[in-house]
């Protein structure tokens, strides 16, 4: 017996002399070398140069991971310097500096990377004399427009809200930044150049005073506002703006989508003209380009150049903004809860458009990880408004005759709005076998029993998409309808596509025997419920669907790959103009070889094309006749003109039977405390989410009232306290 | 018929025993039935009807292949609707008639006969909904029923895998002791560390999004197997350490029987003995924790009925409709409950103080 435990602590030993030994080992290696390959003889044979020498005995001591960091941090450092110099003389062309080399006195407090940027896209960043900003042009400021907001709102209070997990992060930017939280650091707060005015087609004034559209319609002039603030006193910069791309295409704050957002071939030039004018240059002569090109600033003052150190350091440094409400590190709870205080003399307290908003003096935002847990808090008043989009909830959880409604402590509001729903359908592969044969796909449309889920399961409270383009005004397509579900017509569609007779299970099967089974994928787990009745609905016509829901990333990555046959899925789309349609159906998106060199003389695809994934065509459609309409309309710079192309285009791509419209809300339901207040028309018609324009505000004496009426269970009103506002429903 | 595994008197003394324990015997019996009912389950719980007479002719569609409407003189082609079939010869009453089973519905169905109904209708005598729907209108028994059929197919699968994976290793390790008892020790060690609801939850969430819902069970069995097999090892190896040093293995090697003879005619039916002990608790395991799965959404793919998705449901609607909690609760209650009496019992009847001899 004592000879085996002998033996087993000799192994152990071993195992853990093997162990250490490979850990001393990876050590030892700098990243680099180690991607070379797993032999070390190799590795070792070569002179590696003095730094990483010096971070491997660096590495001995502290890490490798800190080590590694510095040692790229060196090589970098030296690029730069070399590269540095020979770039002087083609700044001197745009302004950027004189004849000295000294910088523009507009870009005077500008670190010599950052200059550096700019005049290495001479391009792009340019300052010029303010006599070149021409005279013709016609200034607007927003004041021919309406406030959305209510005179009777009162400044004050706490507004208490959840999320459902602690931020990451307080940056803006980069990885783990696109959580909840950014939304009331960002969208809910901070301003940009110019704001889309949510009731009209129009514009009103944010950091710029006035703006104007040049002769070419792609160059903005906006001159900005005297007052316009950080909210830690600094004055919001003309060079700010040229920092912000800077900033956006940095490689450092590692963020693709935005390095692509803010690139060079979208934005075609900035100009100062003098402290507060500018021009920004789109590569577009596009109708909404006042709002394309209408981006905030970076503080330039507060980041002053970017590094490798910039995630770690920013990570829990908020940035100053120009809006209302700010986060300091005093208001954090770790974990807990975030709280936002409004600015006592915010700088656009008493501007119009501004002055009857951002009310509240604190806004309490608090984690609640348990979605459940958060409503019952609501209903205990710890948290003042609750989303009750969800059916079970509206009616069940909080029926109209619940007492806290009844009493009048509690409103249930439900808001018909105006803006592009999220595109909740399903996306036939139209290249996966049998979904290649468009009779089989105008089937399936009529085997999709979406009147039912709408009763049965959304109460009537959501309403049919009808085409892959609603919610966009006069730019949707007047009449189209989405296929209604018909056994007979999915039974007729499916004979014309082969598909004829009955077998044992009651699925159709066509003359080779195959059965008629497609794979509807999907990341969306709480529409299970949904998708289950579909697949029962199926069967009627003769279709086997067989669900695959997974997991949300797997989900998507499957689509990404084109290796779906139905997908059901959503994408947001934002407020804007004229719905996109390069994305979603242009064979670019579809395939690797570009434009007409995928299709043969008689406008058919050529065999054995190579599938382009993570795109947002994943209806794989490739047609000739859209791709041309889809370039059209692309380069198109009239509005009337667009209008007619993408009525068009809806129609083709309806015909082409790749999208089945499922459905849309068309309002937005919450409930609230009756402490807080709305105007009288509750919101703007563009709100999609009842925290977006602030324009509620609290009454905190008729909180305590409130309460106080609850505790000795006193009604305070006549009637339930349950409101529709449809001033912006489609009739 | 030769009995492959010959018990030894002991083995057959404390299976006697067992029949002796009565609450452990009936529980035993019950769980049974219940596993033999729900195997027989289209015969009680179904939306197609158990007999049609219709002119003339008498049709069985339990487990024939689905018969179209218009057989029946309906206007549609797909399944016929037995229960408006029913209710349509009921009027018509031309002779013809229909016997439903006795809940007329099953575990994927929802009912939307009733133009009101929009989910969660409570328990009623009248409609046949015994212990009331769920969100969509599916009924609540049925997919208690058919779920109980899956979680308990399932956890014999288990119980089959990880004993066999446990039985070879242990086996190996206590028979040839030594080299490989020491490393294979030390290797189920490893492995037994790996945590294993985590394991299972990340390699579901990784599955290939192809894999059909078939290879999805499966594959989500073999990972749990995979997982869990490491803990009846132990004991496996102690019981064959602890047999092969006893007088009889003594004499069969004496006579030269070979070490497989050995290993599979005398070692196994004695060691298989001890982990029977066990089997009621793995089972007890299997179910909770394919329920546990289920409720975090890694379990089986929708919609196959399940108890840990009806729990799920029932907890986030606890307030609207409590008869899901209450059914599913009760249900998986009484389940673990019988298991666990019966493992109670087959562990006195095992128990070694009674049987054990010293020469």
């Amino acid at each position: 017996m004592k000879n085996i435990q002998h033996r087993t602590y000799l192994l152990l030993a071993a195992f853990i002399l093997l162990f250490s030994g490979c850990e001393d080992h990876n050590l030892k290696q700098p990243r680099e070398e180690a991607s070379k390959g797993y032999s070390s003889n190799e590795s070792f044979r070569e002179k590696p140069p003095i730094d990483r020498e010096f971070a491997r005995e660096l590495a001995r001591e502290f890490g490798k991971e800190f080590a590694r960091e510095f040692a790229r941090q060196l090589t970098e450092g030296n690029r730069s310097v070399a590269f540095s110099s020979p770039l002087v003389s083609e700044s001197e062309r745009t302004g950027l500096t004189d004849e000295n080399g000294n910088p523009h006195p507009l870009l005077a407090h500008c670190s010599e990377e950052v200059m550096e940027f700019y005049s290495k896209n001479p391009d792009a960043f340019a300052i010029e004399s303010i006599e070149k900003v021409p005279e013709e042009l016609d200034w607007q400021d927003g004041s021919d427009e309406l406030e959305f907001s209510s005179s009777e709102a009162k400044k004050g209070g706490t507004w208490n809200v959840f999320m459902s997990d602690f931020p990451r992060t307080l940056r803006t930017i980069g990885p783990d930044a696109n959580g909840a939280f950014r939304s009331y650091l960002l969208d809910y707060n901070a301003l940009s150049l110019v704001m889309s005015h949510p009731n009209s087609d129009g514009y009103f004034p944010g950091l710029a005073k006035s703006w104007a559209v040049g002769k070419d319609g792609k160059t903005v002039y906006f001159k900005l506002d005297q007052d316009a603030r950080y909210s830690d006193g600094n004055p919001v910069r003309a060079s700010d703006f040229f920092f912000t791309f800077y900033f956006m295409r940095s490689k450092h704050v590692q963020a693709p989508w935005y390095n692509d957002f803010y690139g060079k071939d979208k934005f075609l030039n900035i100009t100062l003209y003098d402290e507060k004018t500018i021009s920004i240059t789109f590569y577009k002569a596009k109708p909404d380009v006042v709002e394309r090109v209408s981006i905030g600033p970076k503080p330039e003052h507060f980041y002053f150049e970017l590094d490798g150190e910039f995630l770690k350091k920013y990570q829990w440094k908020p940035e100053p903004t120009t809006g209302p409400y700010v986060v300091s590190s005093d208001n954090i709870e770790k974990g807990k809860s975030i709280s936002l205080v409004r600015q006592r003399d915010w700088w656009a307290d008493q501007k119009r458009f501004y002055r009857y908003r951002f009310n509240p003096d604190c806004i309490k935002v608090s984690v609640v990880r348990d979605y459940n847990k958060a409503f019952e808090i609501f209903l205990k008043g710890g948290i003042d408004m609750f989303g009750l989009a969800k059916t079970e909830f509206w009616y069940e959880k909080i029926p109209d005759d619940h007492p806290l409604v009844t009493n009048g402590y509690l409103s249930k509001v439900t808001f018909f709005n105006q803006v592009p729903p999220p595109s909740y359908a399903l996306r036939i592969n139209s290249q996966k076998a049998p979904l290649d044969d468009k009779n089989l796909r105008i089937g399936f449309h009529h085997a999709m029993n979406f009147d039912l889920i709408l009763r049965k399961i959304f109460r009537n409270d959501y309403v049919r998409m009808n085409s892959m383009a609603d919610g966009y005004g006069s730019r949707s397509h007047p009449s189209l309808r989405a296929r209604k579900f018909s056994v007979a017509q999915a039974v007729e569609y499916f004979k014309k596509a082969g598909y004829s007779k009955r077998g044992p299970d009651g699925i159709l099967i066509n003359g080779k025997g195959d059965r008629l089974a497609v794979e509807l994928l999907t990341g969306y787990k709480p529409f299970e419920d949904v998708l289950v009745v579909l697949r029962e609905e199926a069967k009627k016509a003769g279709l086997d669907l067989k669900l695959k829901i997974l997991e949300q990333t797997a989900a998507w990555k499957t689509a990404g790959e084109k290796n779906h046959q139905v997908v059901f899925s959503a994408f947001n789309s934002s407020v804007e103009l004229f719905p996109r349609y390069w994305e979603p159906y242009h064979s670019d998106n579809a395939f690797e070889e570009p434009g007409d060199s995928k299709f043969l003389d008689d406008g058919k695809l050529k065999p054995n094309l190579t599938t382009k994934p993570s795109t947002n065509n994943l209806t794989q459609t490739a047609v000739r006749e859209i791709d041309q309409l889809i370039d059209r309309y692309r380069t198109e710079e009239d509005l009337e003109k667009i209008t007619q192309l993408s009525h068009q285009l809806s129609k083709m791509i309806h015909d082409h039977a790749v999208f089945v419209p499922a459905w849309k809300k068309p309002w937005l339901r919450l409930g609230h405390w009756n402490w807080i207040k709305f105007p009288d028309d509750w919101g703007p018609k563009e709100t999609r989410d009842y925290q977006e324009f602030q324009v509620f505000w609290i009454e905190e004496e008729e909180k305590s009232e409130i309460l106080k009426a609850k505790e000795e269970g006193r009604s305070i009103s006549e009637k339930p306290t349950v409101w529709t506002y449809d001033k912006y429903k489609n009739h | 018929m030769k009995q492959i595994f010959k018990l030894n008197p002991i083995t057959r003394k404390k299976l006697r025993r067992f029949r002796s324990i009565k609450r452990g015997y009936y529980s035993f019996l019950l769980l049974f039935l219940l596993f033999g009912l729900s195997l027989l389950g289209e015969l009680f719980v179904n939306k197609r009807a158990l007999l049609v007479w219709y002119q003339g002719d008498l049709f069985f569609p339990t487990y024939t292949s689905q018969i179209s409407g218009t057989t029946f003189g309906l206007d549609y082609q797909y399944e016929t609707n037995y229960r408006e079939l029913k209710k349509k010869f009921q009027n018509e009453d031309s002779g013809n008639w229909v016997l439903m089973p006795l809940v007329p519905y099953d575990p994927f169905e929802m009912d939307y006969t009733d133009a009101e109904s929009t989910g969660f209708s409570p328990p009623s005598l009248a409609n046949g909904h015994f212990c009331g729907t769920d969100k969509t209108e599916r009924d609540v028994l049925a997919r208690l029923l058919y779920g109980f059929r899956i979680a308990m197919i399932f956890s014999f699968a288990y119980l089959i895998l990880t004993y066999l994976i446990a039985l070879s290793v242990g086996c190996v390790m206590g028979f040839f002791g030594g080299k490989s008892d020491i490393i294979g020790l030390r290797l189920v060690e490893i492995w037994a560390n790996v945590p294993f609801l985590y394991m299972v939850i990340i390699l579901v969430s990784i599955m290939p999004g192809w894999w059909g819902i078939g290879w999805q069970v499966v594959s989500l069995l073999v990972i749990m197997v995979l997982f869990s097999w490491t803990g009846m090892t132990y004991y496996v190896r102690a019981a064959v350490y602890r047999e092969k040093e006893r007088d009889y293995i003594a004499s069969a090697k004496v006579i030269g029987a070979s070490p497989s003879r050995i290993i599979f005619r005398h070692l196994l039916p004695n060691v298989v003995s001890t982990l029977v002990t066990f089997a009621p608790f793995t089972i007890a395991a299997a179910i909770s924790s394919i329920t546990a799965l289920d409720f975090l959404g890694y379990g089986l793919p929708a919609p196959t009925p399940s108890w840990g998705e009806l729990l799920k449901q029932g907890v986030s609607n606890l307030r609207i409709a409590p008869w899901i909690v209450v059914s599913t609760v009760g249900a998986l209650v009484t389940t673990l409950t019988l298991v666990t009496f019966i493992g109670e019992a087959v562990r006195e009847a095992f128990d070694p103080k009674k049987f054990s001899t010293f020469e």
